[in-house]
This record gives structure tokens, sequence and C-alpha cells, in this order.
């Protein structure tokens, strides 16, 4: 097996403007938001993205002007209301945006892991999310049944970039037991060309291979992984830390203006040289830990 | 609902919430799989989430023992045990007879129609029972971003009865929706069916002054039922459009001793669900 550990900035070097790139995570759990922040740092632009429920990762490239096209199921923040940058953007034009539902987007997903150019739905027949996107949705009939079907262009992407629990120095990332499973981690990634996957730590390949049923996301279809406890910070990863409340409302309060999301990504993206300079910016460990979450003893990740 | 006013003169008095929880317990039959959103926060979550959870878990003790849930992606969460709060961790735990793998599951069960019923908001419905939550105003430069679609879509084109749950307001109740986001009864008539979707569509609109259903031959909006105390002009006033408005209207039925004793006592007895 060939060693994948890296640094992040070693690891999203590849990662240019102009790249299109699939975001894991859902809601306010597992967004890459370490691997976002490095992006905005290095002041990558013009990206095309392709997400599930997004919440801060999008939002943040949107408020760096770093957003050219956004294709995904639902951007907002969650119980926290709309995504104000986002918005923000959007309202003005500014981001191009093709809207998918859930089986449109995992039939998306599904056709790029298979090779596929589309798969088909009979979701969005009426819908304007697909009338309004004739690139990406074509009406067909069924070859066998003749009934009314849309296909729906494959999610090729240049890179996708996930944040998962834990994982080995080979790239193979483990899932707890005991999970909030409401997420197609595993589906964007097998869908990817080039996986670059941020850890919340590094385990022994020893204890992975006890237990390879719980690798959602195997080193073989992995390029580069990376180790940055409280990656996901301000948002969740479940079973092993809560959102950060106190930030993300302080980051919606700046966000009420362009300036002010622009002088919070300035203080907490592009002034950190790195993702430990982040966590020592927020409060270091000792302030992190106390979001950390009760272990469930039936998990081992 | 926000002022979550009293409706009944009995000892124990039934809120405006409690009121449609009944109302929508009553449509959960036997065997039912209904569909619950993760909803958000505030009123939102108790129209997302806490009455439609409320309900089919009254539905369950009374007449329904075997109707289940979906809840974000637990199938079958533990209705008698529900998270206290809304932290993540909160949800992570809460125990279930299943939570899939992935998203994926689910939106596979709702395109094989494997969903009885299913609840929705929306910033906007029209008098046909189309949904928008993507954007007001245009779609390229919209007035309004809102969050996209999720499976609203999918609950619309392939859950048999889905029931909206939403304030009245005259912003919300348009004649027309800025964007179609779920197809409901599209244009009216059989233009459902002849967009190639099956037959279904929203069931009923259930709001804090009437419920709402469709006239099965124009589809257009019907009063079902006022609530006690509402008077047509307080809902049509509350209306973009004219509803289809029956020669007589019942009273909407308050929620029977039985029905009021196990929301409080039982199935919600912190008022988590049912707060605001």
């Amino acid at each position: 097996m060939k060693e994948k550990l890296v640094s992040l900035e070693d690891a999203l070097a590849p990662v240019t403007s102009g790249s299109t790139i699939a975001i894991g995570g859902s809601l306010l759990r597992r967004q890459p938001n370490a691997a976002i922040r490095s992006l905005i740092r290095r002041g990558v632009t013009d990206l095309t993205v392709q997400t599930w429920a997004a919440t801060t990762a999008t939002d943040m490239l949107a408020a760096a002007g770093a957003l050219r096209r956004y294709e995904g199921i639902y951007t907002g923040m969650f119980s926290y209301g709309l995504a104000p940058n986002f918005r923000r953007a959007v309202e003005s034009g500014a981001i191009e945006v093709r809207d998918f539902s859930e089986t449109a987007m995992v039939a998306r997903f599904r056709a790029a892991t298979q090779g596929l150019a589309f798969l088909p739905i009979k979701t969005l027949l009426g819908s304007d999310i697909a009338n309004k996107n004739p690139e990406q949705f074509r009406p067909f009939s069924c070859p066998f049944t003749g009934e009314k079907l849309q296909a729906v262009a494959a999610a090729t992407s240049d890179f996708t970039i996930i944040h998962g629990y834990a994982g080995d120095k080979y790239g193979n990332v483990q899932w707890p037991v005991v999970r909030d499973s409401d997420d197609i981690d595993q589906m964007i990634a097998s869908a990817g060309k080039r996986v670059i996957v941020t850890v919340e730590k590094i385990i022994p390949h020893e204890e992975v291979k006890k237990r390879p049923t719980l690798t959602y996301i195997p080193g073989n279809w992995v390029e580069a992984i990376v180790e940055v406890p409280y990656g996901a910070h301000p948002v969740s990863v479940d079973a092993m830390y809560d959102e950060d409340d106190a930030h993300l409302t302080d980051y919606l309060e700046r966000s009420r203006s362009a300036e002010g999301a622009a002088a919070y990504l300035d203080e907490y993206a592009r002034a950190i040289p790195s993702h430990s300079a982040y966590i020592a910016k927020v409060g270091g460990l000792a302030a992190l830990n106390r979001l950390d979450v009760q272990p469930n003893e039936l998990n081992h990740v | 609902m926000s002022e979550n006013k009293i409706v009944s003169v009995a000892d124990a008095p039934a809120t405006t919430n409690e009121l449609v929880t009944a109302v929508i317990a009553r449509e959960i039959r036997d065997g039912d799989l209904a569909f619950v959103g993760v909803g958000t926060n505030g009123r939102a979550f108790t129209l997302a989430v806490g009455i439609p959870l409320t309900a089919v878990r009254l539905a369950q003790m009374l007449h329904a023992p075997s109707a289940a849930v979906y809840w974000g992606n637990l199938l079958e969460p533990d209705l008698s045990n529900v998270p206290a709060d809304l932290k993540q961790d909160s949800f992570t735990r809460w125990q279930a007879a299943s939570s899939p793998s992935d998203t994926g599951v689910k939106c596979d069960m709702l395109a094989r129609r494997a969903f009885d019923v299913c609840f929705d908001s929306a910033a906007q419905v029209d008098r046909f029972g189309n949904l928008n939550i993507t954007a007001i105003g245009d779609y390229r430069k919209p007035k309004v971003r809102l969050v996209g679609c999720l499976a609203q879509p999918e609950h619309f084109a392939f859950v048999p009865r889905p029931i909206v749950v939403v304030d009245l307001d005259r912003r919300v109740f348009v004649e027309k929706v800025d964007f179609i986001t779920s197809v409901g009864h599209l244009h009216g008539g059989r233009s459902r069916e002849e967009a190639g979707l099956k037959p279904g569509g929203p069931h009923l609109v259930v709001t804090d002054k009437a419920i709402f259903d469709f006239e099965p031959e124009s589809k257009l909006m019907r009063v079902r039922s006022l609530h006690p105390g509402v008077t047509l002009e307080e809902v049509l006033d509350r209306l973009s459009f004219r509803p289809v408005v029956p020669d007589s209207i019942p009273t909407t039925p308050l929620p029977t001793d039985r029905e009021l004793d196990l929301i409080r006592r039982v199935i919600d007895p912190n008022r988590v669900l049912l707060r605001v």
C-alpha cells in the first residue's frame, strides 16, 4: 500500500483556480472547512462546486468570491437560517446556480461512479429545476415501457474534498458504528477522480484492518489524506464534537455585510498560515475540547 | 399559530397546534410510512418536525399501531423517546430500528413509491398546490435566494398523500409560485398526469386558520374546514387567490380528551415538539 499522508497544503496544491470540486458533508456535519479555508488563503477562485446539503464550506467560498458555479441540493445554515454570503452572491447574479433534487444528485454521483454520462430519473417532470436547466436534464422515453424519463448528467469533477472521522496513513477512512448517516459522502468519494480526504485523526492501519467493513472510503480511491483535528469547525463531526454555536453566531452576524464577511475571512482564513494556527486563533484545543461529545462505548473511531 | 390561541373552553383547552396535530393524526392509516424532514428551529421546527412527529405518534397510539416514520436518515426512530434538544449529538444518539448507510437509500425508497405520507412546508404555495423553496423573483437573479430543493420534489412526485403544514399568510399563499420546485397539481385538471407524473400531489394543506384540500376535477385549493372561531373572511384575507369555497364549511373538529391527554402527558410532556 502506498503512504498518502501529507500536509493540508500539499494535499490541496493540485487544486487550482477554475477547478470543479465535489464537496462532502451535510448540513452542520463534516463540512471540510479546514480545507476550504486553505483554498481561500491561497486565493484559489473561479470554482465550480458540487454539493449535497451545503452550509459553511460553500458559504465561505461564496464570501471569498471564489464560486463561479454551484450545483447542489441545498445551501443554507440549517437551524441558523439562510446562507448569507451564498444568498448575497446569488442575488447579485455573481454565481451560476443549478439546483438538483436529492434523487437527481444521487443519480449524478452514481453515474460518475459507473463511468456513465447520465442516469435516468423521473422526479422533476414539470419542475422548474429541470425546465431551467436543459443542458443537464434531457427528456427521453424509456426504451422498455415508453414512460417519460429525464436523463440527468453525471457529476464529474476534477477533485473531491471530504472531511472524515478517522483514517490510516494509506488513506483508508473509517466511520464509527454509531453516527449520523444522513449524507452521501461515500457515494461522493466513489464518484471522484482525485479524492482528497481530511480526517479528525490518523489511526494505526492495524486497527483499521481488524474492522474493514467500517472503511467507507477505501485508500484505493484516495490521492491524499491529511490529519486536521477539528477540521469541520465551526460545524460538527457527529459522534466526536458538536457545532460551535458562539462561532457560528459570530460568523452570521459578521456576514450581514460583504465587508464583515471579508473581514471574517481575513481573520480566520487569509491571515492564518495553517490549520494549527487556526486552532490557536479560536482558543486552542482547550477551547475546542469543550465541544467534544461523550464518547459512545460502541464506537472505536 | 404563533399566538397558539385557545380554541376550546373545556377544562383543558386545546391550542391550535394540538388541534391540527389531531387532524393530521386522523389522516394517518395503519401501515403508513411517513416521511418527516429534519426542520430547522423555532416555528419552522414546529411546522416541519414537531406537529408531524406528534401526529404520527398519536396515530400509532390510537388507531395505526404499525404506522412508521422515516426521519432524517433514521427509519423507524424511537418516537417514545425523542431528542430533548436540537444539538447534533442528540440527533446522533437518537435510537432507531435502522439508519441506512447513506441517504441514497431513502431516495431510492421515495422513487419506488415506498412512502404513503410526507410533510412539507414552503415559502410559496399556489392555488394548485405547487411549492417554491428555491427562489423568489427571477431564478437567475432572484430577489430572495432560498435553500434550493432537498427532497421536496421527490415527496410531491412519488408520495401519494403529501400534507403541507404552513401558517396562513398572503405572501405564502400566492396565485402562482415564482418557481415550481415541487410539482403539486401543476396547472390543474389533468396537467400533472400529462407531465408524466403519477396521480398524487398535495392531499391536504394544514394551516393555523383552516384546513384545505383540492377539488377533485379542477385541482384548485378548496376550503375543507375552518378552525373554531375563525371566519371565512379572515381566511380569504390571508390568501392572494380565491380558493374554492363550498356552500357549507364545517368547523375543524376539536381534539378529543383522550387525544389531548396523550399529546400532553405522554408524547410531548416537556413541550419540545409543540413549543411555539
